[in-house]
Order: C-alpha cells, then structure tokens, then sequence
C-alpha cells in the first residue's frame, strides 16, 4: 500500500490519465477476458514515441526495412567494430577470412580426385570454391546471428535499439569477409582462364536470398539462445549437417542425376528430390555456380521450394524474435 | 503534456533458476495433460507506479537497494519492458545506466567514442563535431590513440562518461554515475550534469544513493521502497523522510551490530537524550538545550578517561565532536555503571535527522577503549516556518545583515555598497536592518 506522508504534496500531473498518443504510433494490446485484474490495464502496453515509430508485428516489411535504414549508421559502425576487434591484433589480419574456404576447397579436391565427380568443362576446384564461397558466407553469418544477442547482453542491459541489428550486425560483418572471398574466386577463375559473363549480375539478388535465409535461422535461433544456451551449442553441428545436405562437395547436377534420371530411391525418387530443394542453400548454390561459371540463369525451378519456405518462415521467425525482445535484458 | 508519462507499471520478476529445455518441455507436456507443473513465485520490482514528469523537470529518485530504483529508470529507457501497464516517453532519452559497458578494450579511445556515440544514437558527423570536446572533458588527450584495455579504470569511465553526456536529447536518465573518477572529475561531472540542467532545460531523471546530491540537483524527489513510491515532492522534504526511514533501518541493524571497537573494559548500555524538561526523547526543537546521556558499566578501574559524543549527518558527515579532554586526566574511573551527561545548550543544527556517535579512551597512552560510529538518532523538528525555509545547509551561523539603500535620485541600484550610498542612507537613517 502507498503510505503517503501528509507533508509532502503529490504532483496533480500524475493522474491526468488520458493523452492523445495516437499521432505518435503506438500500439496498445487490449486486455484479454482472462485478465483477472478488475480494472481495464493495459497489459504488455507499450506506448513509446521516439523519433522512431513503434514496429507493430503485422506491420508491413517495408516498414521494418525502414525502421532499419534508421540504424543503418550503427550497423556500420558495429560491424566495422567486429571486423576490427577479430583482427586487431593478428598479423595476417582479414586474410584469415580466406583460410576457411581456401583449406576445405584444398581438403573437397584432394577428397575428389579420390572418389572421382565429374565436374564438366570447369575445374572441379572452381566449382568448389564457389560452393563454398556461397555455404561459409550463410554458414558464418547464421552461426554468427544465432549467438549475437547473447554476446552483447552487456549493450543489450544498457540501452535500447532494436535487438535485430545485432543478427544484422553479424551478417554486415561477413559481407565483408565474402567480398575478400570473392576476390580470390576471381584469381582463382584468371588462373584456369574463366571468364564471368553478364548473368553475373544476378548475385548481388542471390545475396540477399542468402541473407534473408540466414535470418530465418539466426533470428528465431538467437532468440531461443538467450533463454536456452542448447541452440547455441547444437548449432555448429546442424549446420555441418546442412551442408552435407546441400551442394557444397558435390554438384547439383549429380543430384538430379542420381534422383531425377536415375530414380535411384525407386518410388521415393520424386519426393526425396522436392525436401532436397526445400533447402534453400541447395538452389542459391546451384545458381551461384550457374550465374558465376557457367553463364546461365538461376535455375527457378529448382529454387522455388526454398523461397518459399524462407518467404513462410521469415516473417514468423522475425515476429518470435521480436516477441521474445523484451526479455531479453531481463534474462540474456 | 508531460513528457514522461508512467502508468500503473508493474514489472515482476522470476524467482529461482531458469529451468532448461529439458524441463520447459516436461512441464509444457504435463501442462497439455493438465498435470499441474511447479510455478516460480514472482517477484514485484515495481508495484503499479504511477507519476509523469513535466518538460524540463529535474527529478530524483531515492531508496535504498532493491526499491526498483534502477528497474524504473530501464522501462523508462526501453531497456526492458513492464510486466502490466504503460510507460510513454516522449522525447529523445539518453540513458546514462553502466556508464561505459558498451567500451571495448581492444579499440583505442578515438574508436571507442565512434562506436559508443553510435551506440547511444548519435550520428557519426554529430560525433566528428563533438570529437574534440569529448576528449578534453575525459582529459585523455595524450591516450586517446591507446587501445583502452591499457587505460586505468578512472580513464575509462572518464571517457564513458564524457561520451554520453555528448549526447543530445531532451531526457537524461542517470543511474548512479556521478561517483566516477577522482574528486576533481566528479566535480567536473557535476557541473556538467547542473549545466544540462540550469542551462540547457533537459529533463533529468536521477538515480543516487547520495542523498545529498539529489536535494541538491533536484527539485522533486520520488522515494520508492518495495516497488512503490512512498512519497513523491519537493526534494528537501522527500530527503528528510527518506533519512528518517533509513535511520530507522540503521538503528534496527545496530542492535545486531557487534563490530564496535571495544577493549571490554567497558559495556555500552544506553545512550539516550534528554529534553531541557529532562524528559527522553528523540525529536528535539530547534535551538532547545538538548543533555546527551550515556550509560555505561566499567569492568576494570580506568586511569585519565576521556570521552567523546560526537554528532554527524546519517550519511557520517562529522558535524562536531565535544571532547572532556583533559577534564578528567588524572583521575581513575571505578568499576561499576556510570551515566555520563554532555549537555549542549542552543542545539544550531537545522531540522533533520542526525546520529551520534561515541568514544572512550583511557589509561596512560589514551588507548581506545570503546568506540561505536552509532550509538542512537534524534530528528531536531522546528516549530516556526523561519527554520524550515533554511533546509539548506546543517546548522544555523548568528548573522547580522544591514541593507544599505540608495538614493533613487542617483539611480542606483539597491544594495549597492558605495561609501556615498552609505553616507547619504545614514544621513536619512533608513538603515535597514532584516
């Protein structure tokens, strides 16, 4: 109970109640039957009228866009702060980056001239290095988004921005580090004598794909990780298992072989073909190789499984994360 | 339109460990059979707190540890949300909570300003502008290239400090961050957060357990305890309740308290005061003869005892300590218990609530024989209103003033203590005298 003492006087301001505050975007969720307060509360009310308008969770993407182009200076800011603070002091610097793709598409061709998969007219190094170039760059920024809201409880308890800059945050840093990649892509390309031709200017589309597929996971996954570190450790492993699962080692083409011509599950053939495509990595790798090397378009047929599933999933793992937000200070 | 507007806000937290997945979904299967699963009990940090700040207003907010101090001050900069009720903020807030949490040690100081004026919402030309500024407040001028692992832990919140206030926004909360760096440093931060304040008419929310600071700072106080607010007004009348019932809770926890310096030789057994009516008591009038009276019992014979009752603010401000000296030297004290009476005529200590504290030392080379920080409280209370307009400050100095007026044919201004002005004011003899 409030124990007021009669010498002090309260302030008239604090029951004046009722503002106009719908000017100023705000979202109030109604009190539902099962409140079992007597008087009409708002419950889980947030009204806050910054400079920003409130994200409502069925608003518009063009609105969270938005809302995130705001940001888009801290963004920078807090990537070129990972960049800095991963190399800062290591003598190799950002070449580190290359180390990853440039060693498993060494360990992937020692592997091939074992087992022997035909890889056409490019050399199978090529085409391995664009698979990879394509998997480490979603692989690292989804493991990336997954831990990020977790190793910035510090900030997180501190101040407000919206909590998905940092997943963003993870996958601006390794845009970086896929540019450094696709540079050796290029030397590696003038030294077999392949030259790219106009279709690749569908990357930068298969970029964003790559992007928005990568938050599907890291959004909802970073949420969960702050109240359950579980996601956090099994990670690496689903991700090791997704690339066996995608055409990372092996081509798509060989794929469609075995499955589409050859039928070589018999009558599960067909279907065992559809959940391979469902993966999204299995079309955007498929295309990187098609649009870089082979002068093609990206195959839509193959693709649109994954778009779809990204498409169905990234709004929902969006809204739990951003459900999930405001616990995050308390719990993270 | 008040600026920040807080709304039956009621925030509760958990009590007890998180459970992990394993548990969450046993408990989630037993919920669809409708087996009842173990509830943690809440805890409320905030109890449907209701108050809204106007535009400018400067307002502090005490209590002691675990009021919801800083759970108020996180919903109100978005850092987490209430449980039930709304909070609606309007204007830009710059939160001064952890001071320099977001600083990291690798980057140098000019990165860490880029990156934590980032952080706080400022735009990296706005930063490029106020570089300079930042640096000369943090004094860091000659570290500003070091990465701030190497800085000491003064520099670096000196720095976290000197980058936050840079920011522009209409609301400053500040959490307990005026205690950084050395003396002087504080006193910089101080007058920096009194020019936010004076000058630039932000509106301030601030959370100190320097009591001293928010009267001071403040023109209206929240006390909160237990997740509601107790009392909610002008700052001096707020701190002084707020001393009262902290008083309390130190009192409380003396009776428990064994950590006062004694030989045993001797055993505190009351300490009480005693009105010039020598009734007991605990509430004085301003300016009354007040006797202070201590009673103990000696276990051994004691050479020359010297005593000492001092008196302090209940944040151990030492305000005077009256000594007997060498009034008994020589002397023996017997074994037995002896009451000893130090009487204080015309008490000046201005209304509030102060402590007393006692010590004895004895023997040849006046080693402390007892010793205690905190031996009871009493509150001076006024009786006219002349005494309550003079909160600020301690005790009261005997001041004369004469007001020497001016002519109004030379226009001068009043008070102004030119020798003609107060050769031509005593010739009409308008002394004045307040």
């Amino acid at each position: 109970m409030r124990l007021l003492t009669p010498l002090i006087g309260r302030s008239e301001a604090t029951h004046a109640g009722s503002v106009e505050m719908v000017d100023l975007g705000v979202i109030r969720r109604a009190v539902g039957a099962e409140d079992d307060n007597k008087d009409a509360r708002v419950r889980h009310g947030r009204c806050f009228a910054s400079r920003r308008s409130t994200i409502n969770g069925r608003a518009a993407m063009v609105q969270v866009v938005k809302d995130l182009y705001q940001y888009r200076e801290l963004i920078a800011v807090l990537a070129w702060k990972q960049i800095i603070v991963r190399y800062k002091q290591s003598y190799l610097g950002l070449a580190w980056a290359i180390l990853k793709p440039v060693t498993l598409m060494l360990v992937f061709t020692l592997l091939n001239s074992l087992i022997g998969i035909t890889s056409g007219d490019i050399p199978y190094p090529v085409i391995s290095y664009t698979a990879l170039l394509a998997w480490i760059f979603f692989q690292e920024s989804t493991s990336d988004g997954v831990v990020s809201v977790v190793s910035n409880a510090q900030l997180i308890r501190k101040i407000y921005f919206p909590r998905e800059i940092f997943p963003l945050t993870g996958v601006v840093t390794k845009l970086v580090e896929f540019a450094i990649n696709a540079l050796i892509l290029a030397g590696l390309m003038a030294f077999f004598g392949l030259a790219p031709s106009a279709s690749i200017i569908w990357v930068p589309l298969l970029l964003i794909y790559i992007i928005l597929a990568s938050l599907t996971i890291a959004l909802a996954g970073a949420a969960l990780n702050v109240f359950y570190r579980d996601v956090g450790a099994a990670l690496p492993i689903i991700l090791q298992l997704m690339m066996y699962a995608s055409p990372v080692i092996y081509p798509m083409s060989l794929v469609k072989q075995k499955l589409l011509v050859e039928q070589a599950a018999g009558p599960w053939s067909d279907v065992l073909y559809r959940l391979y495509t469902i993966n999204p990595l299995a079309g955007i790798i498929d295309a990187f190789q098609r649009t870089i090397l082979y002068g093609q378009h990206p195959d839509l047929e193959l693709m649109w499984p994954g778009i779809l599933v990204t498409a169905v999933l990234l709004p929902i793992s969006y809204a739990a994360f951003k459900h999930a937000e405001r616990h995050f200070a308390d719990i993270a | 339109m008040p600026v920040i507007d807080v709304n039956h806000v009621t925030k509760e937290f958990r009590l007890g460990q998180l459970t992990d997945l394993k548990q969450t979904l046993l408990h989630g299967l037993d919920r669809l059979r409708g087996i009842p699963v173990p509830v943690r009990s809440p805890f409320k940090a905030l109890d449907d707190v209701n108050f809204s700040v106007k535009e400018g207003e400067v307002l502090g907010i005490i209590g002691s540890n675990g009021a919801g101090k800083s759970t108020l001050l996180k919903i109100l900069a978005r850092i987490t949300t209430p449980t039930s009720g709304s909070v609606s903020v309007r204007s830009a807030v710059a939160p001064l909570i952890e001071v320099g949490a977001g600083l990291i040690g690798d980057l140098s100081g000019r990165e860490n300003i880029y990156l934590n004026g980032a952080i706080l919402g400022m735009h990296q030309a706005q930063i490029r502008k106020k570089f300079d500024d930042i640096v000369a407040f943090a004094e860091l001028e000659e570290f500003i290239d070091t990465p701030i692992k190497r800085y000491s832990s003064g520099m670096t919140v000196r720095l976290g400090f000197s980058i936050a206030t840079c920011v522009d926004a209409g609301i400053l909360i500040v959490d307990e961050v005026l205690a950084v760096g050395d003396l002087a440093f504080q006193r910089k931060c101080f007058d920096r957060m009194e020019d936010m304040i004076k000058r630039q008419g932000k509106t301030v929310l601030l959370v100190s357990h320097n009591v001293r600071q928010v009267q001071r700072l403040c023109s209206r106080v929240l006390l909160l305890a237990h997740g509601n607010i107790v009392a909610d007004g002008p700052a001096p009348a707020v701190c002084n309740l707020f001393y009262e019932r902290s008083d309390e809770k130190i009192k409380t926890n003396l009776r428990q308290r064994t950590d006062n310096v004694s030989s045993g030789e001797i055993e505190l057994l009351d300490a009480y005061l005693l009105d010039d009516t020598g009734e007991v008591t605990d509430r004085l009038i301003y300016q009354a003869d007040v006797t202070v009276a201590i009673v103990f019992e000696a276990y051994a014979e004691m050479t020359s005892p010297t005593f000492a009752v001092g008196l302090q603010t209940t944040d151990f401000v030492y305000l005077s300590t009256p000594l007997t000296g060498d009034l008994y030297k020589g002397r023996t004290l017997k074994p037995g218990i002896h009451t000893l009476n130090c009487r204080i005529s015309r008490l000046p200590l201005l209304p509030g609530v102060y402590s007393l504290n006692f010590r004895m030392n004895g023997g040849e080379f006046q080693r402390v024989v007892f010793h205690s920080e905190n031996v009871g409280h009493f509150q001076v209370k006024s009786l006219n209103s002349r005494s309550d307009s003079m909160l600020e400050g301690l005790f009261e100095l005997d001041a004369a003033w004469q007001l020497d007026v001016g002519t109004s044919e030379t226009n001068r201004s009043v008070g102004s203590s030119t020798k003609s002005a107060v050769e031509q004011t005593e010739g009409t003899a308008r002394d004045c005298r307040i």
